[in-house]
């Protein structure tokens, strides 16, 4: 039961008001007084911070709008000298296997949180809600395998692909990723501090643990799910070493994976790297955009169990 | 314990129709992963009968040239298409190389170099060749040279063909190097001028004069590989032991060693050839004419013919004695398969050989091919200066015959790094060669994987 | 109406259901078992074998991987690799996420461009952020050394300078994940109530004072959690690095991980890594367990 200080207190405090957003200036006057010098010195580094942190993706975009010519070229490093072009994207997406990359992380993700989810909730409900032999002790190993960094696990995961004749296929990618006891714990939190009256309702009406869980809890928890899910799909969209570990066809390879080691017959093009790059951070930033408000909550109220 | 509601309990108005959006969006991306999965299938199950999957590590002008060979193919292997990967170059593609033969799920031919075999065949990570087969399809064990074919050899059976011989040579500009009389009459090099440590010392300074800059560029700093292939090919010409047992500890002549750093250290002090200089900038210096020469891999041959045309190169001079010229091979190798197909590695075989005929449009780049009938044909003769380090093939030298050594292995990298602290941060040439050994019996002490 | 006849010693009340519950935990912990338990059961048992990647069966060999791996200079680099990135990484990720909520937070106009600048990056994947970084630092091309000449310095080689390289990967590696920090820190800021600056107002306090009197005393627990959080992370690096440098120059910035992947899959020797995986877990339980007591202690 070690780490549950690390991972159970902090959820409390920090719960962003969901209506933050809503009302953005709240703190103004509050934190900065009614000084109008502290205004504009905070304003000023806000911006100086906001352009260091855009600069190298700004970078990336102007690299990916030139010819290869003006990519590489080292004195007229910023302005192209021949114009902006779209070579570079025409040039990955039918050349290379990008797309099929893109679809394969779109898959493998999807398919690590929707098992995930539905996994971890209903394990979460087991050890929320039921009673069986060695409950206790079962979730307490669960709790305390948020210890392990799955990384050490890579040797082994790979022999036993090998072993269960799975290597090199979807399944090896994402069997092991499935396995989250951090949301385990938190989805059993959650559980813990629903209400019980309309269960108590429905189990009048004669409804068994699945109608519960089913009808009755998800709906309630749908914002945590969710929470969960962002959680578990920007973790699985980005992670590398074990899809890096576990594919080696490069049909089955995610973005991450197979825009670093598999290389052009053409030798490194600068434009066209960025271009991929560029291909390969747009999905999740287009996520973002639209819907930062949920994102930001569910790395709020999931990160602090996470890691 | 107040966990979560806050936050969850509150999804009001606007939530709904976000969430409804979010569903539309799931909707679409499950729509999608149909697609995927299906093309994803449709890609990695190319492993239809008439595909043969090939892995490779050549991009920029070599990639493009296996292009122009994989068609040029064509005729000698009808309706067999290849279908290539290229990998990145280096470490990392002998450890995919290495993970996918494991899991019998690798392509169906590889390129490897040869010099990494000694960590590939006896782990049996590799499958050996049927030559039978390779006899029926044209190509004999007389197609090679022994230095060659002997390190295609392990247990008896053959594991690898070899496609090409790329040695590290030198290359010079014509029109200064005549000038400080280093070029004999048919306009080769002068090898005898290089033919000792002092004299090599000496024709550096005659090139600087002619060049009116400096005279030979070597590219070695941060490299993980350019001070191995120097050193080690000098080494040999020394006729020096190189033994490596397994366990250890490496018997080498320590003497000869340092005579040979010492030697390199002069040859890059910046005196008349330029200090401090890294692969590229190594590249750079040779092809804008501020030295005369440049110590450097064949493979660098259409650069530099890009920057002079009439660039001239030759094997690699004999400045210890022994001639031995440091090299590498690409060769075709069968990642292992369990299971595979009779019928399908009968056409890997084919495939291989095809590609084998079309060497000729391999030598443009500059390696020498290994398949014998294209080296003595008149069209290979005629390229230049390919034919005139072609000879070079005979004194060549790999790495040693040890798991760990190869190329892009960590052995080479280690050794590098030592070598670079002698030459450019002025470790002494006796102290640099014992470090060379610490770090070899380090290598030695660990247990073969096989 | 919360359960009179709750189990006595769990916290929440437990519904005696009388069809097990294991049921619904099934899928979790068949997972569960297969792919973390196994595997944690089966390193230990190939950390005590010679298991490679060639075809003969795996010998028994006792603790000799472990005796070799504590006489293994390359070990112990990595290991101090790893430390020595932590050490580096930690402070900025959380001082530099600090700074950042605590401007956001003033609720200047922009929220939503602040918000996206600094955590945008952080929704990457790594491989995309290294191909990024390779580029920003490319020495003859890339943007920072175009920077440093148009101000009349030197370029600098990033990532092939033994001195620099490490440095290099802590820039990018801050670049890349302190938006997650600064989101956990903007969501503690706004958990702090209002009426505090309100009651600070009425006492005429100037900014300085309510960040010093309110901001930064409501921020402690958090802080603490936030530093825990990352210096576990930060003991993971691997990928970054693998993807910057592979390691190098000479093996400079290899951490463990990396050493144990280059143990394994680029020497073959499963058993040895396995082996330096568990040195590696010993080193996370001591980071946790330290943590641990220390946070305990600032409780109280």
């Amino acid at each position: 039961m070690v780490s549950t200080d690390v991972t159970a207190r902090p959820a409390a405090p920090v719960l962003p008001r969901a209506s933050a957003a809503a009302r953005p200036r709240r703190g103004t006057n509050l934190t900065l007084g009614e000084s109008g010098l502290a205004r504009v010195l905070a304003l000023l580094a806000l911006a100086v911070s906001a352009v260091l942190w855009l600069l190298p993706l700004a970078w990336a975009l102007l690299t990916a709008f030139k010819s290869e010519q003006d990519a590489s070229d080292p004195v007229d490093w910023f302005w192209p000298k021949h114009g902006w072009t779209l070579d570079g994207f025409t040039t990955v997406v039918e050349r290379g296997a990008l797309p099929l990359w893109m679809l394969n992380s779109l898959l493998i993700a999807g398919a690590v949180t929707a098992v995930t989810v539905l996994v971890s909730a209903m394990a979460g409900y087991a050890f929320s809600r039921t009673l069986f032999a060695g409950r206790r002790g079962l979730f307490a190993l669960t709790v305390a395998a948020v210890l392990v960094p799955p990384q050490m696990l890579i040797v082994p995961w790979f022999q036993q692909m090998l072993t269960l004749g799975i290597a090199d296929t979807y399944a090896a990618v994402i069997l092991p990723q499935t396995v989250a006891p951090v949301m385990v714990f938190i989805l059993k939190k959650h559980f813990d501090s629903l209400p019980r009256e309309l269960e108590e309702a429905a189990r009048i009406d004669g409804a068994g643990h699945w109608r519960i869980f089913w009808s009755v809890l998800l709906p309630l928890s749908r914002p945590m799910l969710a929470a969960v899910a962002i959680f578990v799909f920007i973790g699985a969209w980005n992670n590398f070493l074990w899809p890096f570990v576990s594919t080696s066809d490069p049909a089955l390879m995610t973005l991450p994976v197979g825009i670093t080691s598999v290389k052009d017959a053409y030798g490194v093009q600068y434009a066209q790297t960025m271009a991929s790059a560029v291909l390969a951070a747009l999905p999740l930033v287009a996520v973002f955009v639209f819907f930062q408000r949920h994102i930001v909550k569910s790395v709020a109220t999931t990160g602090l169990g996470g890691q | 314990m107040p966990a979560s509601p806050p936050s969850s309990a509150r999804s009001n108005g606007p939530g709904l129709s976000r969430r409804r959006m979010l569903t539309a969006t799931a909707a679409s991306a499950a729509a999608l992963l149909g697609a995927g999965a299906l093309s994803g299938c449709g890609s990695a199950l190319a492993a239809d009968d008439d595909t043969v999957r090939l892995w490779d590590l050549f991009s920029g002008a070599d990639g493009g040239l296996l292009n122009t060979m994989v068609d040029e193919a064509a005729p000698d292997m009808p309706g067999t298409r290849i279908e290539r990967t290229v990998l990145e170059w280096g470490t990392p593609y002998y450890t995919k190389l290495a993970m996918a033969s494991a899991g019998g799920r690798g392509p169906d031919v590889a390129v490897s170099h040869m010099s990494r075999l000694a960590g590939y065949a006896p782990s049996g990570l590799l499958d050996p060749w049927d030559t039978s087969l390779l006899e029926e399809f044209g190509l004999g064990r007389e197609d090679f040279t022994d230095a060659v074919w002997q390190r295609t050899q392990f247990e008896g059976r053959t594991y690898a063909v070899p496609l090409d011989t790329h040695p590290f040579i030198v290359f010079f500009h014509p029109g200064p190097t005549a000038d400080a009389g280093l070029l004999t009459k048919d306009g080769t090099l002068d090898t005898d001028a290089f033919s000792s440590p002092d004299s090599f010392l000496e024709a550096g300074r005659e090139l600087a004069k002619a060049s009116g800059g400096q005279g030979i560029a070597f590219g070695y700093v941060t490299d993980t590989a350019q001070g191995w292939r120097l050193f080690y090919g000098l080494y040999r010409q020394t006729g020096g032991r190189f033994d490596l047992p397994e366990g250890g500890p490496a018997e080498v002549d320590e003497d000869r060693m340092a005579e040979v750093i010492a030697f390199m250290a002069k040859l890059v002090d910046g005196t008349v050839n330029p200090r401090q200089l890294d692969y590229a900038s190594g590249i750079a210096a040779f092809t804008n004419r501020q030295t005369a020469m440049i110590l450097s891999g064949e493979w660098e041959l259409g650069t530099y013919r890009t920057a002079d045309k009439d660039v001239g190169a030759a094997p690699f001079p004999t400045v210890f004695g022994t001639p031995a010229v440091y090299a590498d091979a690409h060769s075709f190798v069968l990642p292992r398969k369990p299971d595979a197909d009779p019928g399908h590695r009968r056409r890997t075989h084919q495939a291989v050989a095809a590609l084998l005929k079309a060497g000729q449009t391999w030598a443009t780049a500059g390696h020498i091919p290994s398949y014998g009938p294209v080296t003595r044909t008149k069209d290979y003769r005629a390229l230049q200066p390919q034919a005139h380090y072609v000879q070079a093939q005979e004194h060549v030298v790999l790495d040693p015959a040890v798991w760990f050594a190869g190329a892009g292995s960590d052995f080479q990298n280690a050794m590098s790094q030592v070598l670079q602290q002698a030459l450019l941060d002025g470790l002494a040439p006796d102290r640099a060669a014992r470090a060379m050994v610490r770090r070899l019996n380090t290598f030695l002490s660990k247990p073969s994987p096989a | 109406m919360s359960s009179p006849h709750a189990s006595p010693r769990t916290a929440p009340p437990v519904r005696r259901f009388l069809p097990p519950g294991l049921l619904f935990a099934l899928p979790f912990l068949v997972l569960f078992g297969v792919f973390m338990v196994w595997p944690l059961a089966q390193g230990l048992w190939m950390s005590l074998t010679d298991a490679s990647f060639s075809a003969h069966a795996p010998a028994f060999v006792g603790l000799d991987n472990f005796t070799e791996a504590f006489g293994d200079a390359e070990m112990w680099r990595g290991l101090w690799h790893t430390v020595w990135f932590t050490l580096l990484s930690t402070v900025p990720l959380v001082l530099v996420a600090l700074g950042m909520a605590l401007l956001v937070h003033t609720g200047l106009p922009g929220q939503w461009v602040w918000r996206l600048a600094f955590f945008a990056p952080y929704l990457l994947p790594v491989g995309v952020v290294s191909l990024l970084w390779i580029w920003l630092y490319q020495p003859d091309l890339g943007l920072y050394n175009h920077l440093l000449r148009a101000v009349g310095l030197d370029g600098v080689a990033w990532l092939s300078d033994e001195s620099v390289a490490m440095y290099a990967i802590v820039l990018a590696t801050l670049w890349w994940t302190v938006g997650f920090n600064f989101l956990l820190f903007l969501a503690a800021l706004q958990a702090v109530p209002d009426h505090l600056y309100e009651a600070a107002a009425i006492d005429g306090a100037g900014a300085w004072r309510r960040l010093w009197s309110i901001t930064l005393p409501q921020l402690g627990r958090i802080t603490a959690v936030v530093t825990v959080l990352q210096i576990l992370a930060s003991l993971k690096v691997f990928e970054q690095v693998y993807l910057l440098t592979k390691g190098g120059p000479d093996n400079s910035t290899r951490p463990i991980l990396e050493y144990m992947y280059d143990v394994g899959f680029t020497g073959y020797r499963l058993g040895y890594a396995s082996a330096i995986s568990y040195i590696f877990f010993v080193l996370v339980l001591l980071a946790s367990a330290v943590q641990i007591v220390a946070l305990r202690r600032k409780e109280k």
